[in-house]
This record gives C-alpha cells, structure tokens and sequence, in this order.
C-alpha cells in the first residue's frame, strides 16, 4: 500500500515517525529535518503531529513527527492523534524510534504495528545509553526475526542519520508482510474462522483481515466500531457471539492470552538478538540514586519549591542589571531620537510617535528580554534533566486531595512558559474530568507574558525586596490554582477517576542543542509577538491617545482617556482606578505584556522612563493589589483561543474567562481593603 | 497478593493483571505483565515507584492493586 505507486512519483517519500513516548522521535525529527520542535526528558512533550520537510540525494522527503504511544490502545487524546495516523495509512513508511536501553516494552509496540502490516523501519535510537549499559543488539538477527529492516541511531548526538536517509530512501517501497505471533491452537482456530467469516461479510478496507480478527477477540472498541460500520451490526453482531461462545468454553481469558503470547514472542526475539551483562538491572543505577531523594517521603515537596525558587531567583538576579543597561538604552535613545526627530524639523506628532508610542510602548516590553531568555533557559534545562515526571510524581500528593493525581501537575508547569501549550499539554491526561478541571485551573500559572509587569512594578515600588515579591505572585496563582481545583472537584462532575501510570525516564544531561532550541524558539516568539500584537495594540492606543484631534496627548479628554474612566470605577475599590490602569487591564487582554506597553504609551514613559511614572502614580499597596489582579484575571485570547479549540466548545472558554475576572476582583478587593485596615496603605 | 502491599526493597514476580480494560491495557502497555519482575523503589504512601527491567514506573495505588505478584519470585 506504498503511496508512491499510488501517486506515480517516484522521487517523493512521506514519512511518519512513531513509537513510545521519549524514545527520541522529536530529537530525530529536528535532525531530519533540521527544524527546531521542542524535545524534552518527559513523557508527553509532544501532543500534536508536525510535519517538516527533508531531502536526501534527489529525494524529496515528507517527514511527520507524533506524539508518543505505548501501544495502539489510545487512552489518551495525544495517542489518539497517533493512532488515527498510523491506522489511516497516510505515508510511505514508518520510522519506528525504538529505545535501545529499554527494548522489550519498545518492541511490545514495534510488534503490535508490525502485526497490523506496517511497513516500518526499526531504528534502534539511543544506541549510546544501550552501549553503556552492556546491552548489544545483533542487528542484523533482529531484523530477521521481526522481518524488518534495522538501523541503529544517536538522535541526540546526530549519529546514524545519514545511514537511516539511506536507508529510508532505499526501503521506501517496501512491502513486508505482517508479522504473524502463534496464539496457540485455540485462539488461532478462532482467528481463522473470525477471518473467514470476514471475507465471508466482504470486510475488506484498508486493514489486514487477521489483524482485525485478533483485535475483535480482544475487544477492542475501535475495532468492533470499525466492524459495525463495516459490515453492519448484525452481521458484527454474529462474530461477536461467534467469540462470546468461544470464550464460555475456554479455560483461560483470550485477552491474557493474546498478551502473554506477545510478550513471550518479545522475549524470544530478545534472548536471540540481544546479549546484556546477567542481573545488571537489578543494580541501583545513578539515576534511582538521585530519585530515592528526589522523590523523598518529606523532602520531595521542599525540593521541588527549592527549585522553583532558584529558577526566579536566576530569572531576576542575572536578569536584573541586564534589563537596567537595556532600559537606560531606550531612555536614552527615546531622549536623543526625540531631539535629533525635532531638530530635524519633524512634527511634534511623528516625534511623539517615536517616542512615546515605539519607544514607550514597544520599549517598555522589550526592556524584558533577558527574563525571558533566562526564564526559557531554566525551564528548558529542567525540562531536558527528567525531573518534569518526578515533579508530578511528588505533587501527587497534593494533587489527589483535589481529585486529580500527580500527571496533572505537569501541564501546570508547562503553563510557567505559557498556558497555550499548558492547556494544549492537558492532552496527555486520558479521563475527561481531569482535563478539563486542569484547563480551567492552567491560566493561574503565571505566564511569561506576565512576567514584564511584575518586574517593571517591583523594581519601581519594591526595589529591596522585588524578587520576593514576584515569587509571591507566583506562589499566590499556584494557591489559587489549588483551590479553585478543589471547588471544581466539589461542584463541577462527579467523574471516573483515573488510574496514575506514567513512566520515569532516566535523568540525562541536558544537551546544549535541546536548551537552547528551546530558548531561542521562545526569544523569537516573544520578539515576533513584540513586532506584532504588541506593536498594533500600542500603536492603536498611541492614537486613541491623541484623539479627538487637539486634544492633549494622553489626557484624560483624549479617547483613551474617557474609555480608562469608563471602567475605572469597576477598579476603584481595589486601589487603582486611575483610568491608566483600567485602559492596561483591557488592551492586556489581547497579550499579558500589553498591560506594560499600555502604560508606558499613556505615561509617555520614552522619556522619562515607565518605572518613575509608576513610582508617582501607584502605593506599593496598590501595586501589590495591581499585581493580584495582573496575575488572577482573564486570560489572554491565545489562551482562551486554546481552551476553545481543545474543549470544542465555547462555554469552557467562557467559564474560564469569567471566574478568573471575578476571583482576580475578590482577591485583589481583599489585598488591597485588607492591607488598608492593616495600615499599609500609605 | 496485590503489588500495593510490598515494601521497599522487595521484589516480585507479576503473576495476574486484574480489573476492566483501561486498567489492564494500560498496565500492560508499560510492561506489567505475568512472569516478570518488579522491585519497590519506594513506596511511602503516595505511589510506588517499580522497577520493571530497565524501567521506572510511578503506579497510584489504585492500579497497584490490580497487579498480582508472587513473593517467591520468577522461575527463570
Ligand atoms: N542519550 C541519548 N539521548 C537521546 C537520544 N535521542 C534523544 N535523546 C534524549 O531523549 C529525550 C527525549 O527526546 P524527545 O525527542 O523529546 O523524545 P520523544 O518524546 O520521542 O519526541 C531528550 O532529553 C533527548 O535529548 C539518543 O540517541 N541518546
Ligand atoms: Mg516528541
């Protein structure tokens, strides 16, 4: 079923890479294609299937990287979109990127898409951490038991590509026939007559009849879905009974069977192909060393907020003189740009343009870059070192008093970078009920968007002690988060619970490729951000700012202005009804750093700079109350775009945006009331 | 009985997966299946860590209960 005959070209090849989860497949991706995806060490870094473009001699190559699958059972939305791909049999052949170091649970995978007649390559990936393990593959007796081609690969350390495009190219017609396991005399008297009766009803379609038959004994609802539509649900009625019957009589559950059978192959395979040094899996390796305090009945918890902790205090603490040189930058070149524009003879409105509205706006967000950058290289390390799936693990914890258990977690960390791939990594999560409580709960991890206003107002109003006050905020939206995960438990469903598996792949050192991949993709999102949605808004404000036509420029009589004190009043009781901040707070909501280029544009902060406007016009307890508000309130479009797409609904997005408005407006009434009986206020 | 019950340190052979089709089907995706080992890495009330050849699996207790492992170990 080549799709290159089918298509009469012959120099075009359409590839899919598929296998377990963290076996490579993303890292091989990139080397194939040479695109930048975001590869970490934990399972469910990639929810969507991506497609990139390669070539090798004058081949054009079609290269399509999944999300990861332990098996074809698709229990989860991500392994849907895996096996949907590979059932369809869109593609010319499959790399399967197999994990050398953990072979038998690799190949359980290999065989199930070898059995439904996949003309797959196995890639035998990882081949360094099997070296160092004492475990050696007889490639070549591998291939020949499975009836497939092997190659061998260091994704990661690029080894092995050349030879896999050779190979690649080579077999891209290739046409195995499916791998057939001996399910012993009952089950395969069984299979025989569910194919006969098969072709009997003309079941034909695109899939291997005994295939479809061993999935029809095991129950599989997709296959029996497939069945019926098929052939009809009385004619699929009379195979069910046909296996009903056969299972009545038999001794022991087919289902076990199937599976024993299969691994028993797997073993086999293995004792021939594979030499390993005796027993060496019983050893605690590094790794388990590392996890046995880790993973610490008492110290997990303190560990993980350690870490947390050190990864703001590295985001400040470099970023802080950094921000200062590129901040001292902008006033200046705002103060030159702004006489050099006058002297020149330009119209005090193009050099308020400059100023105020690029510099100002488009400034005041730049300004941030370096707490970006580090932010992304803190979290791409943590994300490359394994510890992601040991955070969940000791979060569980916490998590199942709310309901949910420790998987959850880790959508919420993602959400630290941005809530549009934290919603979207809600994908890996298989009960329904879980998804949706950690959706609705992701937008109170603070996004890096929000980042640039916490910094800006700290360093103005809380300059001795700005790094503790932005951690608060983070800690506050984790509290909130938690909460808000328990009230929706409580009144939300009553669902399944859902069974916590997930894999802990062994700690590695992060590769300066996978980080700074990573960064730069961020760096260049915010940038392009920044030249785009911010740039608009900014420029958008700049000239409600100078509207009506003579109107002093940000005045309150300007457009702006009267909008700002429209709204102010919903504010005034939280300590910021100025209608600066009120304007900030509405444009915010198109992206998180507009709340920054807002006030820089309507304080006309290229000149003297945003941080001396605010230290004018804001209490530290309103700020403070500010900050809650930044921190709690609707989320951006993008996130609610997220939250749209992933529910297929609208109510959720809805649900979503106005709890938070509503808990922000408590929280800060209370901040900023409470901290006034308190005396705070001054 | 039930791989929950073990402590730190021991191992088992998995003799039985019980329970519905989610539960089995997941637990066998990730290697969990009868004649194999399992050690306890760590178990303090939360979930188990095991260790199952060369992998590392967190288990809640939910699904730990539905693997039945033998204290006496593997044949082979
Ligand atoms: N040692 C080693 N590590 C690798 C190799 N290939 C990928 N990795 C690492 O394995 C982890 C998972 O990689 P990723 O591509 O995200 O896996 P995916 O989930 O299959 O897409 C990352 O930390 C990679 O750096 C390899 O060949 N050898
Ligand atoms: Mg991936």
């Amino acid at each position: 079923m080549s799709l290159n005959k089918l298509r009469g070209k012959n120099n075009e090849v359409k590839l899919a890479l598929a296998g377990n989860p963290n076996s490579g497949k993303t890292t091989m991706f990139n080397e194939l294609t040479g695109s930048r995806q975001h590869v970490g060490n934990w399972p469910g870094v990639t929810v969507e299937k991506k497609t990139g473009r390669a070539s090798y001699q004058n081949y054009s190559l079609e290269v399509i990287d999944l999300p990861g699958t332990y098996s074809l059972g698709a229990y989860s939305e991500d392994e849907v979109v895996a096996r949907d791909f590979l059932t369809t049999g869109d593609y010319d052949v499959v790399l399967n990127i197999i994990n050398s170091a953990n072979l038998d649970r690799n190949l359980y995978f290999t065989v199930q898409l070898l059995e439904m007649g996949v003309d797959l390559i196995a890639v035998l990936n990882m081949a360094d951490e099997a070296e160092k393990k004492g475990i050696k593959i007889d490639k070549q007796k591998l291939g020949q038991l499975l009836g497939t081609p092997v190659v061998e690969t260091v994704a990661s350390k690029g080894r092995g590509i050349d030879n896999l495009f050779a190979e690649t190219v080579q077999h891209r017609d290739l046409s195995e026939a499916a791998l057939k396991i001996d399910y012993g005399s009952e089950v395969e008297a069984l299979i025989s007559e569910v194919v006969s009766m098969l072709k009997k009803f003309d079941f034909t379609g695109q899939i291997n009849q005994r295939w479809a038959a061993v999935k029809l004994i095991e129950h599989d609802p997709e296959a029996v879905k497939l069945l019926e539509r098929e052939v009809g649900a009385s004619k699929a009625k009379k195979i069910k009974s046909l296996i009903a019957e056969r299972e009545l009589k038999a001794e022991d559950d087919f289902d076990n069977i199937i599976i024993d059978r299969k691994y028993e192959f797997i073993n086999k395979v293995i004792a021939e192909s594979v030499q390993r040094p005796a027993e060496d899996q019983e050893l605690e390796n590094v790794s388990d060393k590392i996890d046995t305090i880790v993973t610490n009945k008492y110290l997990g918890i303190p560990i993980f907020m350690t870490v947390m902790w050190a990864i703001f205090k590295f985001t400040f603490t470099v970023g802080e003189p950094l921000i200062g040189y590129i901040e001292t930058f902008f006033e200046a070149a705002g103060g030159w740009i702004g006489s050099l524009l006058l002297g020149a003879g330009a119209s005090p409105l193009i050099t308020s343009f400059i100023t105020d509205g690029i510099i100002g706006g488009v400034g005041s967000v730049l300004v941030f870059i370096p707490n970006i950058f580090l932010l992304f290289l803190a979290i791409g390390v943590l994300e490359d070192s394994g510890y992601m799936s040991r955070a969940a693990y000791v979060m569980d914890k916490v998590m199942s008093k709310l309901g949910l258990h420790g998987k959850s977690f880790i959508p919420m960390i993602v959400g630290f970078g941005c809530n549009v791939p934290g919603v979207m990594a809600t994908r890996t999560l298989d009960s329904k009920r879980d998804r949706i409580i950690s959706i609705l709960i992701n937008p109170l991890m603070s996004c890096s968007a929000r980042l640039p206003v916490y910094v800006v107002f700290a360093g103005a109003l809380f300059s001795n002690h700005a790094s503790t006050v932005v951690f608060s905020l983070y800690a506050l939206g984790i509290v909130m988060a938690v909460i808000m995960a328990g009230v929706f438990n409580k009144i939300l469903f009553k669902g399944e619970r859902s069974h916590f598996v997930m894999e802990l792949p062994p700690y590695r050192f992060p590769t300066l490729k996978g980080v700074f991949i990573h960064m730069w993709e961020k760096v260049g999102a915010f940038l392009k951000k920044a030249g785009t949605i911010i740039f608009s808004v900014v420029v958008l404000i700049w000239v409600l700012a100078n509207l009506p036509l003579g109107v002093e420029y940000a005045s309150a009589e300007s457009l702006i202005g009267q909008f700002g004190q429209l709204i102010a009043p919903i504010f005034e009781p939280l300590g910021f009804g100025s209608w600066q901040a009120a304007s900030s707070l509405v444009f915010g909501i198109l992206a998180k750093e507009v709340v920054v280029g807002t006030l820089g544009v309507v304080y006309a902060a290229g000149e003297g700079g945003l941080r001396a406007a605010l230290t004018a016009n804001f209490s530290p307890l309103a700020a403070y109350s500010f900050l809650t508000m930044v921190l709690l309130y609707t989320p951006c479009i993008a996130t609610l775009g997220a939250i749209k797409s992933e529910t297929q609904s609208w109510k959720w997005p809805l649900i979503t945006a106005s709890y938070l408005f509503v808990l922000a407006w408590v929280v800060a009434f209370i901040v900023y009331q409470g901290g006034m009986l308190l005396g705070l206020g001054v | 009985m039930p791989l929950a019950m073990l402590r730190k340190g021991e191992t088992a052979c998995i003799k039985e997966i019980i329970g519905g089709r989610t539960a089995k089907g997941k637990l066998t995706d990730l290697g969990f299946v009868s004649g194999k080992k399992v050690k306890i890495h760590s178990s303090s009330g939360g979930p188990l860590i095991v260790a199952l050849g060369d992998n590392r699996v967190a288990l809640g207790h939910g699904l730990a209960h539905k693997v039945m492992v033998d204290t006496e170990g593997c044949e082979s």
